[in-house]
């Protein structure tokens, strides 16, 4: 099957779904966060499966824009549409003026630097009372039902905008991976002097994927801030919640591919929940543990990701049935 | 011919290093339009770094390298292939998760849509036609001999003037190496001045016409190809004969 045939056909699927699911149910609640951390995943996995460049500070661009968009919707009653493009501008800003810190620095040296910078993000976002609401966090004034204010009492609309999201950013992604900045990208993710020795600005186009995927990111913090109605800075902010989920879910996955997030968050989501629900309080720290045994799991079976292991699995069967 | 031809890439006073220390100490040299130049010297020497200090990727370096004229010490690395200086790495690195083709293509990019990047494929494809059958072939399954191909067609799908090129015959079998050895002088027939770096010292000797031997980081010996292959010292330490 071509694989755009296969692509128009797990969309229609997903749109039809929900139209089986109880609106308000626990399904589709949990089908809603696995399509918006799917999205998270996709947007890391420009500059984690493109550049390589493994990133474990994803949750300051996303809390940016949550808090970005909820502080405008709360005291200027201004729309989340709005807000997220301001959320998006200020991640972006935000993760060019990072590129420059952290541009020489290699591996670990890059993933810390990355978790730093949100962890300082956290302590101001619970710190700064006045104006983020300190560590009690943010509500979203409720008023729905609100295109304009993107709140819904039914979870269906917010499973079709989580959807509408990953499609938007998958499809970035893409367009990404076989631009000019694609190929630019790939090379400096084999080998930046290789690359800069055949005229490629290893520098400029680091920065212009982490612009990106930044501002991409914040959009997603606004539509779970307008999804959740109320955070605090360890949910937006948080290390284990967002910056490790979203690396874990694309390299879980295969970091690099399209659909590796898209793998990895339908698996790892409902596997936390199913956690949770079993488990309930006593599982506190249980999705953190997961995630550490996850990562090892992956990183000794198959460092591609579960993509690469299924890929490999296919053309073994057919290699055996031809012979 | 160095007197009458202009100088198209001269090192004056050279010194590069990593952290610290110094691997060049005061290096010169020249090449002229249309020369085939090479660098002998052992391991360890700064033969590499030499040519990384030329592309602008040794951080740390002072002196004077001019390029018809232009101050390369002003230029940040990946300002330099637009000059038409192509630099071939060490250890042949192709972009293994791309077809020979985009490999190609990279080495172009910022021609993009000129009609002149057919123009030049064809030209590259014409040298190795090997690389014609294999465009849609992912470059990390290519031999190593075909891998030195791509990284030489990536070169010449600039406006090559002036190719630099690191130990081409590394690791290379011998039959290979003769395939390497007429291809550079292809390549240099066609116009392209040529700096050379190897430790097959025979190979370097047979195809460029000056070189220059280098070692602990200084230039000790500079005389035309013919002159040091009878040179009794580098015959010693480095043909082995
Ligand atoms: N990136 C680097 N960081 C630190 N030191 C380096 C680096 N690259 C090279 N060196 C050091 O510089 C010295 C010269 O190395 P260089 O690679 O230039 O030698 P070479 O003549 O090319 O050797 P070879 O024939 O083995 O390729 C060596 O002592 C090496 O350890
Ligand atoms: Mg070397």
């Amino acid at each position: 099957m071509k694989w755009w045939i296969t692509g128009a056909v797990v969309l229609v699927a997903a749109a039809i779904v929900p139209t089986f699911l109880d609106p308000t149910g626990y399904a589709i609640r949990v089908l809603t966060l696995a399509l918006l951390f799917a999205a998270l995943g996709q947007a890391w996995n420009i500059v984690g499966g493109l550049a390589n460049q493994i990133s474990l500070g994803h949750a300051a661009f996303f809390g940016l824009g949550a808090y970005t968009s909820t502080i405008l919707l709360i005291n200027f009653g201004l729309s989340p549409w709005i807000g997220m493009l301001a959320g998006a501008a200020i991640a972006a800003v935000a993760a060019y003026l990072l590129s420059f810190p952290t541009m020489k620095l290699r591996g670990h040296y890059f993933a810390l630097a990355t978790l730093a910078f949100s962890e300082v993000l956290r302590v101001i976002a619970g710190s700064w009372t006045s104006v983020t609401g300190g560590p009690v966090g943010l509500s979203v004034p409720f008023s729905p039902d609100s295109f304009w204010l993107l709140q819904f009492k039914s979870t269906m609309p917010y499973y079709y905008i989580m959807l509408g999201a990953l499609v938007v950013i998958s499809g970035v992604f893409v367009w990404i991976r076989h631009s000019s900045l694609g190929y630019r990208l790939r090379a400096l993710k084999e080998n930046p002097e290789a690359a800069e020795v055949v005229g490629v600005n290893t520098t400029q186009v680091k920065i212009s994927a982490a612009v990106i995927s930044a501002a991409l990111t914040a959009t997603l913090g606004t539509l779970y801030a307008q999804f959740t109605y109320f955070f605090d800075p360890e949910a937006v902010f948080g290390i284990i919640p967002i910056s490790v989920r979203a690396a874990i879910i694309a390299i879980l996955g295969g970091a690099g591919t399209v659909v590796g997030p898209i793998i990895g968050a339908f698996l790892i989501v409902p596997m936390e929940e199913m956690a949770n629900v079993l488990l309930s309080s006593r599982g506190a720290g249980l999705s953190q543990l997961a995630f550490g045994v996850m990562l090892i799991a992956i990183i000794l079976i198959e460092p591609r990701g579960i993509l690469a292991l299924i890929t490999n699995g296919v053309s073994r069967l057919r290699r055996r049935k031809s012979s | 011919m160095s007197d009458t031809t202009p100088t198209l890439l001269s090192v004056e006073d050279v010194y590069a290093g990593y952290d610290g220390s110094d691997v060049l100490h005061g290096v010169s040299l020249d090449v002229h339009a249309g020369e085939f130049v090479c660098v002998i010297g052992a391991n360890t020497a700064g033969k590499s770094t030499l040519l990384r200090t030329i592309s602008r990727l040794v951080p740390k370096s002072r002196g004077r390298i001019t390029f018809d004229g232009t101050d390369l010490m002003s230029l940040k690395a990946h300002e330099i292939p637009k000059l038409g200086i192509a630099h071939v790495p060490e250890g042949r690195h192709v972009f293994p998760d791309m077809t020979v083709e985009e490999n190609l293509l990279l080495g172009a990019y910022t021609l993009r849509q000129d009609p002149v990047y057919k123009e030049r494929l064809e030209k590259a494809f014409t040298l190795f036609p090997r690389l014609k059958e294999r465009r849609r072939q992912w470059a990390g399954t290519l031999s190593g001999g075909e891998q030195q191909m791509v990284v030489l067609g990536r070169a010449m799908m600039l406006n090559l003037r002036l190719l630099i090129l690191d130990e081409p015959s590394h690791g290379l079998a011998p039959i290979v190496v003769d395939e390497v050895h007429d291809a550079l002088v292809k390549i240099h027939e066609a116009g392209t001045s040529i700096l050379l770096v190897e430790q097959n010292t025979s190979l370097a000797l047979s195809v460029a016409s000056r070189g220059y031997v280098l070692e602990s980081g200084e230039i000790v010996l500079a005389e035309s190809a013919k002159a040091l292959h009878d040179d009794p010292k580098v015959r010693e330490a480095y043909l082995g004969l």
